[in-house]
Formats: C-alpha cells, sequence, structure tokens
C-alpha cells in the first residue's frame, strides 16, 4: 500500500512506465496507491489515464472508495488527492462494511490543511489497520492498528532517524505489524559537546570519531554545544572529513554564568542590562539580545 | 588619599628637599621663582611618572624642564601618602639610566609592583589628562582642556562600573555593529545562493518551454498533413497502398481515339472524293495537318503531367517524407506524449519556483538573531542614557551647590551639555558662561574641577591650586576657601601673595603655612 505522495509533484508518463515495470515484478503482491497532496490528481495527470499492471490498483477518487481484493480476501478503503490540499475528511462516518475478512483504511494526511486525522475517530469505523502517509518520519500512533510508514528514504535534512516500510499481517482480524528500516543512508543531527579547553583540532578529532561510529554512510548536521572559552573561534569548514557534513550549527555558548555576572556587577550597566533581559527564556528575543549583548560587553573590558 | 611627606631628592632647582603636609589647608608660600610650580609638578610626576618625549620635543618636554640643575643623572625623589587608611612609600627615579618605580606599603611592609598596576589600583582608573582636569590646578588655567568633556561622557557610561570602569560601553556597541554587519551579510549570502538556484530553475523552466513551442510546432504541422491526406483519400477513394502522384493523376486522354478515326476517315474521303491528281495534295496536306495536331497534343500533354494539387503537395512534401498514413499517426502520438510530458515537467518547476518564494527557516532564524542584535543595542543604549541622564543630574546638583557657595548665593543653577558646555540660570534666563566676567568664569571652572573630581574618585584627592584665585575679589576667595576647608580634605594652596593667609586668618580657618 502506497498512501499517497509516492511522486513530489505531477509525475511524467516515462516516470509512471518506471514504476509500473517495478511493480511488474511483484509475483504475489497487489498493489493500492492513491494520490497525495504533491501528486495531487490535477486535471490532465497521468494518473487519470495511465494503465497500470492487473495487480496494481490506484485509486482516483478524492471520495472514499474500495478496491475489492477478493485473492488475498482483503479490502482497502482509500481516496486520492484533487488539490493540494484538502481539509475535508472523507473517511468521516465510513464504517467498514464488512465484505472481506481484512479491511484497511488508507488515509493521506492528518494535519490542519491535509485531512486531519484523529485516531479516536478513525479508530471507531472498525478497520483492521488504518495505513498512513503524508508525514515523512514514520511513527506508530495507534500500536497495531495504525501508523505513519514514512517515507522509505529520507529525502530533506531534516527528515532524520530511521526509514523503511511497515510490513503487517492481519490474520483473524487481528492485525501484527512491524517497522522495517530499508533507506540506505540516514540524516543524523549530531550534538557534539565542546568543553572550555577544546582547541580546534580537538574538536575535529571528536567530530571523526563521532562519524565513524554513526556510520560514515550517513548524511550529518553537527551542533556544536556546550560552553567554548569565549575567544575560539572554530573553522567548520575544515572539521568534514569524510565529506558527509551537510551543516554544522555553532550553538556553543560562551561560558557565561548571567546570575553570576548580574551579582558582580549589580550596580552597572551590564548588570542593568542582564537585570532588564533576563527571565524571558532560551530561544526568545529578549534571551538572544542578552547573550549577544553580554558577550559584546564582557569582551570589551577594559583590563 | 592624603599626601603626607614630599621627598625631593633631585628635580628641577630643588636636590634633598624635604616637604611636610598635613591635613586641611596647606599654604605654600613663596616668591616668583621660588618653585611652586616645580613642586606642582613634582606631585604630579609621581604618580604617573614622567615620560620622555621622543625626537625634537624632547628639548621642550616637562621631563627636560625639571632636569635637575645639578647632577642631572640623579633625577628622582619619593612620596608618601596615605590611602584606605595605610600609608604607603612611593619612590621613583626619573632618569632615563636608572628609571624605576617603587611602591611599598609601610603598614605591613607589603611590596607592591607601580608595573602591575598596583598604584592604579590605589588611587583609581584614571589617566593623567583627568588628573590635570580636575584637582591639579596649574596658573591661570583653571578651564579643563577639552579631554574632560570625553573623559566625562565615558565615565558617566560607566559611571555605576564597579572596578574602575572596566566596561567600554562605546567598544560594546561597535562590537554588537560589526555582529549584525556579520548577520546582514550571512543573509546576503544565503539569498544570492537561493538566487542562483532560482536562476537554474527558471532557465530549465525556458528550455522546457521552448522545447514545448518545438513539439508544439511539429504537432500542428504532422496533423495538418494528416487532415489533408485524409481528405484526399476520400476524394479518390483509391487503395490505400497506391502511390501519392499516382492517387492525384486526373483521368485523360492525350489524343483520343476516335480523334485519330476520324483524321483517317478525313484523309480516305478527301482522296476518294477530289479528282486526280489533286486528290494526292490534298491527301497529303491533310495527313500533315492531322499530323501537326497530333504533335502538338502530345506536346501539351507532356507539360501537364502534373495537376494543381499534385504541385502543392510536392512543395509540402518532399519525395522521400511520401510515407505511409499510419506513420504520421504514430508520430502525432510520440509528439503529443512528449509534448504533455513536457507541459508536466514545466508546471512542476513552476510550483518549485513558487514555493522558493517562500521565505526559509534559516532566513528567519538569521532575521532573528539580527532583532536580537538591536534589541541589546537599544537596551544599552537606554541604559546609558539613563545613566548619562542620572550622572547629568548630579553634576549639575553638585556643580551648583558648588557655584552657589563660591558667588556667595548670586549664582544658583549651574547646568552642564552634552559636550560640557555651560550654562548659567539666573532669573529665569540662561547666560552661557563664557559671557561671565574672568572671575565668575574661572570660578566656574573651579566648581566644574571639582565636581568633575567627585565624580571620578570615590576617595577625596588632594586638590593643587596654583596661584588660582589671582582674578578673585576678596569676597569670593573667602568663599572659596571656605569651600575647600569644609569639603576637601586636603587642599595645597600655592601662591606668591599674602592675601590668601590674610583671608584664611579672617575666616578664622587653621591652615599651615610652608615656605618655600
Amino acid at each position: 500500500m502506497i498512501a499517497g505522495d509516492l511522486f513530489h509533484r505531477q509525475p511524467l508518463l516515462r516516470e509512471l512506465r518506471e514504476v509500473n515495470d517495478l511493480f511488474a515484478g511483484l509475483i504475489k503482491t497487489q498493489v493500492v496507491l492513491c494520490a497525495g497532496n504533491h501528486d495531487y490528481l490535477k486535471k490532465n495527470s497521468y494518473y487519470l489515464t495511465f494503465a497500470w499492471e492487473k495487480h496494481v490498483h490506484m485509486i482516483l477518487d478524492t471520495e472514499l472508495k474500495m478496491v475489492d481484493l477478493p485473492e488475498i480476501e482483503t479490502a482497502v478503503y482509500g481516496f486520492s488527492y484533487g488539490s493540494k490540499e484538502m481539509t475535508e475528511k472523507p473517511y468521516a462516518g465510513k464504517i467498514a462494511k464488512g465484505q472481506r475478512p481484512a479491511e484497511i483504511l488508507m488515509i493521506h494526511g492528518g494535519d490542519g490543511s491535509h485531512v486531519p486525522v484523529k485516531k479516536e475517530e478513525v479508530s471507531k469505523l472498525g478497520y483492521d489497520y488504518t495505513a498512513l502517509g503524508h508525514i515523512h518520519k514514520p511513527q506508530s500512533i495507534i500500536p497495531g492498528k495504525m501508523a505513519y510508514c514514512g517515507a522509505l528514504e529520507p529525502i530533506d535534512k531534516n527528515d532524520t532517524g530511521s526509514h523503511g516500510y511497515i510490513y503487517g499481517e492481519i490474520v483473524d482480524k487481528r492485525c501484527r505489524v512491524k517497522f522495517v528500516p530499508a533507506a540506505v543512508r540516514e540524516y543524523i543531527h549530531m550534538e557534539v559537546q565542546v568543553t572550555a579547553d577544546m582547541s580546534g583540532s580537538m574538536l575535529k578529532q571528536k567530530i571523526k570519531k563521532a562519524v565513524e561510529e554513526n556510520g560514515t554512510e550517513n548524511i550529518y548536521k553537527i551542533v556544536i554545544t556546550g560552553y567554548r572559552s569565549p575567544d575560539v573561534l572554530f573553522d567548520v569548514q575544515a572539521m568534514d572529513v569524510y565529506g558527509n557534513i551537510i551543516e554544522f550549527v555553532d550553538d556553543t555558548k560562551p561560558s557565561y554564568d548571567f546570575e553570576k555576572i548580574k551579582r558582580h556587577n549589580k550596580d552597572n550597566i551590564l548588570g542593568k542590562f542582564i537585570e532588564q533581559l533576563e527571565g524571558y527564556g532560551e530561544g526568545t528575543a529578549q534571551y538572544r539580545a542578552m547573550c549577544e549583548g553580554v558577550q559584546a560587553l564582557m569582551e570589551t573590558r577594559r583590563d | 588619599m592624603k599626601l603626607l611627606e614630599l621627598r625631593i631628592r633631585n628635580f628641577g632647582k630643588f636636590s634633598n628637599r624635604d616637604i611636610e603636609l598635613s591635613e586641611g589647608i596647606n599654604l605654600l608660600y613663596g616668591e616668583n621663582e621660588s618653585g611652586k610650580s616645580t613642586v606642582h609638578t613634582f606631585v604630579r610626576g609621581m604618580i604617573f611618572g614622567l615620560e620622555r618625549a621622543r625626537g625634537r620635543a624632547a628639548a621642550k618636554d616637562t621631563y627636560s624642564l625639571y632636569e635637575p640643575w645639578e647632577n642631572p643623572n640623579y633625577y628622582s625623589g619619593a612620596i608618601r601618602f596615605e590611602s584606605g587608611g595605610k600609608v604607603f612609600l612611593l619612590a621613583r627615579n626619573f632618569d632615563k639610566y636608572s628609571k624605576k618605580a617603587e611602591l611599598f606599603c609601610e603598614d605591613d611592609g607589603e611590596v607592591l609592583s607601580v608595573d602591575n598596576g598596583d598604584l592604579k589600583m590605589i588611587l583609581g582608573q584614571f589617566s593623567e589628562t583627568v588628573y590635570s582636569d580636575t584637582v591639579s590646578v596649574g596658573q591661570l588655567r583653571a578651564e579643563p582642556g577639552q579631554g574632560l568633556a570625553a573623559e566625562l561622557r565615558n565615565h558617566a557610561m560607566n559611571y555605576y562600573a564597579s572596578g574602575g570602569g572596566e566596561l567600554d560601553l562605546h567598544a560594546a556597541l561597535l562590537k554588537l555593529k560589526e555582529r549584525k554587519r556579520e548577520i546582514d551579510r550571512q543573509i546576503k549570502e544565503d539569498f544570492q545562493k537561493k538566487q542562483i538556484k532560482r536562476d537554474q530553475i527558471e532557465q530549465e523552466a525556458s528550455y522546457i518551454w521552448r522545447d514545448i513551442h518545438r513539439l508544439q510546432t511539429e504537432k500542428d504541422n504532422l496533423q495538418e498533413r494528416i487532415t489533408y491526406r485524409r481528405d484526399h483519400k476520400r476524394q479518390k477513394e483509391e487503395p490505400e497502398n497506391n502511390r501519392v502522384i499516382d492517387e492525384l493523376r486526373p483521368e485523360k486522354w492525350r489524343i483520343h481515339p476516335l480523334e485519330i478515326l476520324a483524321f483517317v476517315i478525313a484523309v480516305v474521303l478527301v482522296f476518294v472524293f477530289i479528282k486526280r491528281p489533286w486528290n494526292y495534295l490534298m491527301a497529303i496536306i491533310l495527313t500533315l495537318l492531322c499530323l501537326i495536331y497530333t504533335w502538338n497534343r502530345l506536346k501539351i500533354s507532356k507539360k501537364q503531367e502534373k495537376t494543381e494539387p499534385e504541385k502543392i503537395l510536392e512543395e509540402i512534401m518532399p519525395e522521400e517524407e511520401k510515407v505511409p498514413l499510419e506513420k504520421l499517426y504514430w508520430e502525432l502520438e510520440r509528439e503529443e506524449e512528449e509534448l504533455g510530458e513536457k507541459q508536466v515537467q514545466y508546471n512542476n518547476l513552476r510550483e518549485q519556483l513558487e514555493e522558493m518564494d517562500e521565505m526559509g527557516e534559516e532566513f528567519r532564524e538569521q532575521e532573528k538573531q539580527r532583532e536580537a542584535v538591536d534589541l541589546a543595542v537599544d537596551k544599552i543604549n537606554e541604559l546609558s542614557a539613563e545613566l548619562q541622564k542620572k550622572m547629568r543630574q548630579r553634576m549639575n546638583d553638585s556643580l551648583s551647590g558648588i557655584i552657589d557657595q563660591f558667588t556667595g548665593g548670586k549664582y544658583t543653577h549651574l547646568v552642564i551639555g552634552e559636550g560640557l558646555e555651560m550654562t548659567m540660570l539666573k532669573d529665569g534666563r540662561r547666560i552661557p558662561v563664557e559671557r561671565l566676567s574672568r572671575g565668575t568664569l574661572e570660578q566656574v571652572y573651579l566648581a566644574l574641577r571639582m565636581a568633575a573630581a567627585s565624580a571620578f574618585w570615590e576617595e577625596d584627592l588632594p586638590v593643587l591650586l596654583d596661584d588660582t584665585f589671582a582674578y578673585y575679589d576678596d569676597g569670593r576667595l573667602k568663599n572659596a576657601l571656605k569651600w575647600l576647608s569644609e569639603n576637601k580634605k586636603q587642599v595645597l594652596l600655592f601662591s606668591c601673595q599674602s592675601r590668601e593667609e590674610q583671608a584664611l586668618r579672617e575666616l578664622g580657618i587653621s591652615y599651615q603655612k610652608i615656605n618655600i
């Protein structure tokens, strides 16, 4: 089952042929697919006219439709997108008909503008399993009953973690699923801690070792955290030993203890500055302003 | 800080001269050329050292001016002073060969280092300029230098700074400005990168658009050909496998057989019915005429081999392209398919471009950081303005207080502006101090020095006045002396006249007189 967005944009005819040829290699498998918000059924979409292999079933309706698969005693219910967004819920109130021993619901979406999915609502409809698509990260919504399989391969640098597909079996109305990792490589956001006494080459060694431990085939975003000594600057360009680091984020904080600085500078502008901007919480504009200001004031101190 | 003793070893005209100083007013009396200004300079040299100027300037600098008259290689002295309840001895050698400074605490015997800033720790972080612009008043030079304005402003910002104003607001603000520029540069760089990507997509889209146009024209041509061929086929209803030219060849005899038959009959008739010998002649002529006609007909037919539609067809379709209709249909289908693919590709690219118009997460992040820097700058400026205002208010208050006493209540309001320009407020009028009489102006400057001194130093410093009261009338002299004795712990009053002593005596202020 492919719960939508097999393609990121409108598929080309030759791409459909390619996919169809791959499907043709399946001997005892039935394929059911629908169109998601990215490859939605545009007016001239090739989906509408393409002749799939016999065992490939594409749902070309924006209403919930049933695909009957008597050979495997299964019925799959699903719908396709007719536009980029879809706020209505085609599955709403469509209770499983009970025509086949195994009945599966397929939904693409799950956020506000793409077919909202409420798990309580869906689980009341009585399907044996609900296959969800749209979110790239694999996640189980109701264990054994409803899950996002996620993208087969990560497609964005923020698509971290393991990727693959969900393998499931429905026997006597009992569904058992398991996630099967299949992606060739992963995006990994890796935090590397620095300490105040760490030099550039030490950091490079540390990153190299961490990349080796996590697999050199993967692609990394390195976030450098911890407290560095305020006058050390890292040359991040040189840290990419294996050529698989796409981004460096320097999240280090100069080792300032705001509370202590405030106490020591109770009566001067530095103390007052911290006083006015503290307590807003990390990530707020005020917090950032406090870090920037304190750093500037501290670094330009006269000795 | 209180000066206890000046030990002039060898300095200017003095050698081995000790001067003991006490708290309160010390009147250092001496006639012209007795060395009052030398003592004055000695104190400054002891506190800040005497640096030799380089090059030509060295001939007239302070160092050379006070180089000992006798034995110039021995150029030194010492002062004893009390600060923070402890007594220190500071000794200096000024001469270039054995230049050194020693600081020693007499109470606990600790040896301190001038080079490491211990003296500054004791006296406060102020430069020689500030010292000269405040407590050390030279002869007829009560007006402080321009440097004081900047120092005061900077000091105002750091007013509350502990540890002697170690914060440098100006530098910090510059740093933040630099930081902002860096973020801006980053934003610009990212934007350019995005622009390059966008250009690439745009270019790709334009290629595909061109392809679409080419395919469209080709498709139209094919369609035209097919329509044309189909129409003609219907007209002729010929078997499909005929050659094109054959299909279009009109049905026409070059010369009709009946015509030839008629010619033969005519010739025979002429030969039979006309009498001899004319019949020979006539038959020959007629035969010739018939032959000429036939000849002509054959010629015309050859010319008309191709009909009008044939010609058109030949123009639009070279011989080798006269392909079967099925092939044309197949081609049309292929072109339509490719056109469809290209159109999808084109729309996908356009979609991608539209999505690129939305601001990325990274850009928003940078934008936030920039706003944070702005906020930090605003806050610092806001706080510093507040502190400056407070500081100026305090300065104004203390200035007004001093001038009130100096002038015996004539002027009670003296306000100081941003660039240290001062204005007297009197009966609702604003009087710039430059318009005041010389004497009052001197008093205003002295008031400013005294007010600034108490702003700069927490600890009271000795005030050195070198014939400062020349322009003061007797009343104001008394007022000033009274203020000094009440507000300053130690005053060194250099004078070559007896009016200060007389005034002190009249006021009943105790003083120590030292003859130089």
